[in-house]
């Protein structure tokens, strides 16, 4: 954890403007750091919370697209947290359009547009972070390392099976931590000396000398490039800044610690399914490191009938309040609030969001259901991915995800063409 | 022919930047402030710009990022009085950054580099 004195002199910001394309339907109307994970938490607030246990609470949000959402639940969850006469804040930045008249066009130009923050808070340094990945970590151990090294730029990293780093931002670090190799998104990723079946890549996650970064943003601000990081930044430092790389690893364990990239379906499937572990990697309930949400005022979860066939059962699941469940059984799920399970209902394996309501007889298995869809009584999901995926997506992994707005088991209106 | 956008709100400064540019071979294109400024780079797309900071209306600072966010291409030279200004943040993303003098020999070294350094990297850009 960072000392008050360190905390003031220390901006965060939170790059949270990507469209999240490969979330889609679950990123249809809203950021992707607003999707709904864990069943009361939103993804951004695992960052959130990450930043303002390690001390950090000069928090800007970098948001785009379909902020309403995330900007409502900042609102509602988070700005009581800081105190502004305490030179505390967590504030949402959409494109000023004053600096340039457009949208963000990458992520390091979305720093260059808002150097005029960096220019009235003069902070000695800069943590950027992602607001969509899944992880605990203290930014206060990577700060220190940051500035006990000397370091311009540190950015943290963890281990990872070379086959799934394609995607990702891949580190080629010296035994000192020097990185003297960044490749983002590679076909080929170099494996780390020791180990030739990992990979070391970037988690998002960034300790900057202010004056570096906005030198950077800055000359890359008058170039053809796409503003990128990852692409155009970082591989231009490496060999004539000070790069460093922190690993990050489980303060109890020293291993490698759970971080997770919620960048595709599939993966927020897995994500919230490994909560529902008996010993989950990823601990939700630490006191010493709460992770902060909003929370609606609902009434306390209920089962209701003991007796038979008709028994509600709960097995290794995660259920947020609101939730009746009324003679169903759910299995192995993660339900958000309000969540309504019927008689005889079966849910196995599945993440329901707010307000779903599944009926009587009902099945589910490894499917996401988003907000206020109503099952009806009596269908299947989950079990015949050809008929599935006439109706919803159905991801390369085999879930299936029924979007908000779904209208399932409805009668055409007279005179519709049944098939539209 | 080389052409230049200078934006000086000082009527006898622009006088002298156009006789003595001209003298050096360039086409120059005078503005009166960071406005004007905006507009000419966009009309004739010059192959660079020079941008007193201290202006009334749209000072220098502004017409920077707005000219560059129309085209972040066109190399813009930040030429002033005052040191303080580098203390801008906004300024870093200036090709360069000039303290303003009687004697033009710096400004026009400036640009020399500026432009040298613009056809290297479109040479870079077409191989």
């Amino acid at each position: 954890m960072i000392t008050p004195a360190v905390s003031r002199q220390t901006t965060a910001f939170v790059l949270a403007g990507g469209e999240g394309q490969r979330l889609h339907p679950l990123t249809r109307i809203r950021a992707k750091p607003a999707v709904t994970f864990g069943g009361v938490y939103r993804l951004l607030d695992f960052t959130l919370s990450n930043a303002v246990n390690s001390g950090l609470r000069r928090i800007h949000v970098l948001v785009q697209y379909g902020s309403l959402s995330l900007a409502r639940h900042v609102r509602r969850g988070w700005a009581h947290l800081l105190t502004d006469d305490l030179g505390e804040f967590v504030d949402l930045v959409t494109p000023q359009r004053t600096a340039a008249d457009r949208f963000y066009a990458g992520t390091a130009d979305s720093i260059f547009q808002n150097v005029s923050l960096l220019q009235d808070e003069r902070p000695d340094h800069v943590v950027l972070l992602s607001g969509d990945h899944v992880y605990r970590m203290d930014y206060g151990d990577m700060m220190t390392s940051h500035r006990e090294r000397g370091a311009a730029l540190t950015i943290a990293c963890i281990a990872l099976p070379r086959e799934l780093c394609t995607g990702l931002g891949v580190l080629e670090v010296m035994e000192d931590g020097r990185v003297v190799g960044f490749q983002e998104k590679p076909a080929d990723p170099i494996p780390l000396p020791d180990d030739p079946s990992r990979s070391l890549v970037s988690m998002g996650v960034y300790v900057w000398e202010t004056e570096t970064l906005v030198r950077r943003v800055a000359d890359d601000a008058r170039r053809r490039t796409t503003h990128d990081f990852g692409r155009d930044i970082i591989p231009g430092m490496i060999g004539s800044d000070p790069v460093y790389a922190f690993p990050f690893r489980d303060p109890h364990t020293g291993g490698p610690a759970y971080w997770r990239d919620v960048g595709t379906l599939d993966n927020y499937w897995q994500t919230n399914m490994d909560l529902v572990e008996p010993v989950p990697q990823f601990n939700l309930y630490d006191p010493d490191w709460p992770f902060y949400t909003y929370r609606p005022q609902v009434p306390p979860t209920k089962t209701v009938f003991a007796m038979g066939r008709r028994a509600a059962r709960i097995t290794d699941s995660l259920v947020a309040d609101g939730c009746i469940i009324s003679g169903g059984r759910v299995h192995r799920s993660v339900l958000s609030f309000d969540v309504r399970v019927e008689s005889y209902a079966r849910v196995d394996e599945s993440v329901l969001m707010r307000g779903v309501h599944v009926g009587s007889g009902a099945r589910l298995r490894r499917v996401v259901v988003d907000r206020e869809v109503r099952i009806p009584a009596g269908m299947e999901i989950g079990f015949d991915l050809e008929r599935d995926r006439q109706l919803f997506t159905v991801t390369p992994g085999g879930v299936v995800v029924v979007p908000e707005g779904s209208a399932l088991g409805e009668e055409p209106a007279p005179g519709a063409i049944p098939a539209g | 022919m080389a052409k230049i956008v200078v934006a000086e709100d000082h009527e006898h400064l622009r006088k002298l930047y156009e006789v003595e540019l001209q003298a050096e071979g360039y086409e120059v294109v005078l503005a009166r402030d960071g406005r004007e400024a905006i507009e000419l780079a966009q009309a004739h797309r010059p192959d660079c710009v020079v941008l007193d900071i201290a202006m009334p209306g749209v000072d220098g600072i502004e017409a920077l990022l707005k000219i560059l966010s129309a085209d972040n291409e066109i190399p813009v030279i930040l030429n002033t009085a005052y040191a303080s200004y580098k203390d801008n943040f906004s300024t870093w993303a200036a090709a360069a950054y000039v303290i303003k003098s009687g004697d033009l020999t710096e400004l026009k070294d400036t640009i020399r580099t500026v432009l040298a350094e613009r056809s290297q990297q479109a040479g870079a850009a077409e191989a």
